[in-house]
């Protein structure tokens, strides 16, 4: 008899054994043609820590889950704009401090349980809560109450009016949690969105699967594989042998030229958050004097800047705001490339013949700027020492903690960060922000015509000071099948949604 | 160096091997270019001009222009200031303080040898390159940090090679006479010993500065090395590396210039050798 039990034993190993083979056949079959247009493998480089952005910095883990299965009450769109999502529609109070969200009936989450008002209450309160350590969660701070008002509706009081907070609502702060789904979320995600993750392969790849029970139009197709990779080289070398067949978000854009003249591939240049911002500390000399920093916005030429660091990819925009928000306006003629003056403003500083150092993080982007910035800053006068810093954390530690350096640059990827980076005189920039404060303010408090307004104004405040050279807004590139459709170029927030992706 | 006739290792041959010659010939190429590029560049190596970037061979452009515009022809002569600087320095760093170490060792024996070359052992154990890492990490990247890592790394090759030597020599009739003839440890190493290892050491010292140059390049490929704009060799070749697919003669430039004076430095270093060593000969 105890024999027996044995083999039972061996045997119920050996078929749960064999078992584990075939779903490995099934999911490696997926290779085939047909199979094909039914799933989308897309390259990333930068995996995930865990699964929780609630308490876990990075924009591996929101890339990878907003839109896809955690949705907001609303959504922003490719260009940008504020589009409903889990709340059909919503009205805004006359003393604009109310929004009132109607909520879409039959929502469910993937555990089950269906999406109710409750369950907006829960999830912002629960960023209000200790439960987010996310720096992101003072976003809700200008939340003062959310009041039940049915299964489907939900009222939300802010402290004062507000237009960033909408916006936000669209970003990871406004993901919707269930109370039975936020036991795990490091390793479990449970939300309304259209995916479930169904594997997640440490180092490699988070397989997600389409659900049957989603409340909406269901996705392009049944699975979406992101597959993580070390740099862009290996991304464009999996995407040429077939491995990929979307490349997001793509580092090199030296590396495009063989796709761009190939037929079976195609090249997107959206837009992104990001802007490649040369920082000068403005409480150091020589940069709190504001005609050296005017003289450097006049040294340097941000068109060949893109042209050579970048290929060419990428936006020159004069300012610190990529087109796809509200108060964008093209500021290029502030300060036109002028080398004349610029050594006339250098030499009314008294600052000719200026040597700094600057201080480079060494990340692809920042080598590249760094070099032809030196030359252009040479030509008029300034001799830049480049020093390079381990990114992320010596260049943390000493630039961006203890502000201890003179020039930098940097890729700024949050949205709608002007005020984060200019609002603040702590921050590492150390901009006085004695003239905008209160400008800043009021835009946010007044309606939406004249929070564009306003902030146009705070922004032409920030540039005429010189207080930072936004070289270029940082393109997003994406390389792909030529056959895949539907892919968000232009990356607006944190998410990469995979909803609309599919084949021809 | 002669000054001993009786003393120095005499060379049977009488032309010189075409290695050496050939190896000569290449370390001279790297010499002339770091020496015109004091009095004349083509084009300033750092100034970029994005309006010519990335252009072929041409009269313009011997070897044509970089991402930024520049050109390229001017940044290897240039490149080559900061090879020889770096290779110079190191081995100069490792003669001045391995050999003497090696001599001491030979001559003394006992527990100062047992400590020198065991200290020449540990060394040893850390790649030179990961010194120079570990340097660059530590100090901040720059030609001096590397130029120091290397010569530290070079440091227990010219110990060991100088000991060996001075042990060979130790032993012969001649130092034994002048030790018998009450003649100071100092005064025999000066007169006896150094003469007789000096090719030895040559010869180390010339592959010792192949090496360096491509420590020198691999950390500035890694960006531990010669910081930029500057041109460096390694450097110029890890800014090609994207362009590989679509402008592949810019990795070629430098690493052919690299490829030159490694090449080159070795060359000698084995012609000498072949030249010094007694057994190779039919000498002694």
């Amino acid at each position: 008899m105890r024999s027996n039990k044995k083999f039972g034993l061996a045997a119920a190993v050996l078929a749960g054994a064999l078992s584990l083979t075939a779903c490995n056949a099934g999911a490696g079959s997926s290779a085939s043609p047909e199979a094909q247009q039914d799933s989308v493998t897309v390259a990333l480089t930068g995996e995930p820590v865990n699964l929780d952005f609630t308490t876990t910095a990075g924009a591996a883990i929101p890339q990878a889950l907003m839109s896809n299965v955690y949705e907001g009450l609303v959504e922003i769109d490719q260009e940008g704009k504020i589009q409903p999502l889990l709340a059909e529609s919503w009205e805004l109070s006359d003393d604009r401090k109310t929004y009132t969200f109607k909520l879409r009936e039959g929502a469910k989450f993937s555990n089950g349980e269906p999406f109710t008002a409750e369950d907006v209450k829960f999830s912002i309160e629960r960023v209000q809560s200790d439960e987010w350590v996310s720096s992101l969660k003072s976003k809700m701070d200008v939340v003062d109450a959310v009041n039940v008002l049915s299964d489907t509706e939900v009222e939300v009081v802010l402290k004062q009016p507000s237009n960033a907070w909408l916006f936000d609502m669209g970003t990871l702060v406004g993901a919707m949690f269930d109370p039975s789904g936020v036991d795990d979320l490091a390793n479990t995600a449970i939300g309304t969105g259209p995916y479930t993750i169904e594997a997640w392969n440490r180092g490699q790849s988070i397989e997600l699967a389409a659900r049957d029970d989603y409340w909406g139009e269901k996705p392009g197709v049944e699975t979406a594989t992101l597959r993580y990779f070390a740099d862009a080289v290996a991304t464009t070398n999996a995407l040429q042998s077939g491995d990929v067949d979307v490349v997001y978000n793509m580092q090199a854009p030296e590396l495009l030229s063989s796709f761009e003249s190939n037929d079976k591939f195609q090249v997107l240049e959206g837009t992104s958050n990001g802007e490649i911002v040369l920082s000068m500390n403005n409480k150091e000399a020589p940069f709190d004097d504001v005609r050296v920093r005017q003289a450097v916005m006049h040294a340097i030429d941000r068109q060949a800047v893109v042209d050579t660091a970048w290929n060419g990819y990428g936006t020159v925009v004069g300012g610190p705001v990529p087109p796809t928000d509200p108060y964008f306006e093209d500021l290029n003629d502030v300060y036109p490339y002028d080398p004349a003056k610029a050594k006339e403003l250098l030499k009314e500083a008294g600052a000719e013949n200026l040597d700094i150092t600057f201080t480079v993080p060494t990340r692809p982007y920042a080598t590249a700027v760094s070099e032809i910035v030196v030359s252009q800053l040479a030509e008029v006068g300034i001799n830049a020492k480049i020093e390079s810093a381990e990114f992320p954390a010596v260049w943390l530690d000493q630039v961006f903690t203890k502000h201890d350096y003179q020039m930098s640059v940097v890729l700024a990827v949050e949205s709608r960060d002007v005020l984060a980076m200019f609002n603040n005189p702590d921050y590492y920039l150390g901009y006085d922000n004695s003239k905008i404060k209160d400008a800043a303010a009021k835009a946010d408090a007044s309606d939406e015509a004249g929070y564009a307004a306003g902030m146009k104004d705070v922004v032409r405040t920030i540039v005429d000071d010189a207080a930072a050279d936004v070289l270029f807004i940082f393109p997003n590139i994406v390389v792909a099948d030529a056959k895949v459709t539907g892919i968000p170029a232009n990356s607006v927030t944190e998410a990469l949604d995979l909803t609309n992706i599919g084949w021809k | 160096m002669t000054t001993q006739p009786a003393a120095v290792v005499r060379s049977t041959r009488r032309r010189p091997a075409p290695t050496l010659l050939i190896g000569a010939a290449l370390v001279l190429l790297v010499v002339l270019a770091a020496l015109i590029s004091f009095v004349w560049t083509p084009y300033d190596p750092v100034q970029a001009a994005p309006a010519d970037r990335l252009q072929g061979s041409s009269a313009a452009h011997l070897m044509g222009t970089d991402r930024y515009g520049r050109d390229v022809f001017s940044g290897i002569l240039y490149g080559a200031r900061i090879t020889l600087l770096v290779g110079l320095v190191a081995v100069g760093i490792a003669l001045l303080i391995g050999t003497p170490l090696g001599i001491l060792a030979g001559m003394r024996g006992g527990a100062v040898e047992e400590v020198s070359m065991r200290a020449a052992d540990i060394l040893l154990a850390f790649p030179a390159l990961l010194v120079a890492i570990m340097f660059g990490a530590v100090f901040g990247a720059s030609t001096t940090t590397a130029m120091l890592a290397i010569g530290i790394g070079s440091i227990p090759g010219f110990a060991r090679v100088a000991r060996s030597g001075t042990l060979q020599v130790m032993s012969t009739e001649y130092v034994l006479a002048a030790k018998a003839s009450s003649q100071g440890a100092f005064r025999i190493a000066r007169r006896h010993v150094l003469p007789n290892i000096a090719g030895m050491v040559v010869v180390q010292c010339s592959v010792s500065f192949a090496i360096a140059v491509l420590a020198e390049a691999a950390l500035s490929f890694l960006g531990l090395g010669t910081p930029p704009p500057v041109p460096s060799w390694g450097r110029m070749l890890q800014e090609s590396q994207q362009f590989l697919g679509t402008y592949p003669m810019l990795a070629v430039w430098p690493g052919l210039a690299i490829a030159v004076a490694v090449l080159g430095f070795n060359l000698v270093g084995d012609g000498l050798r072949d030249k010094f060593d007694p057994k190779l000969n039919g000498g002694r």
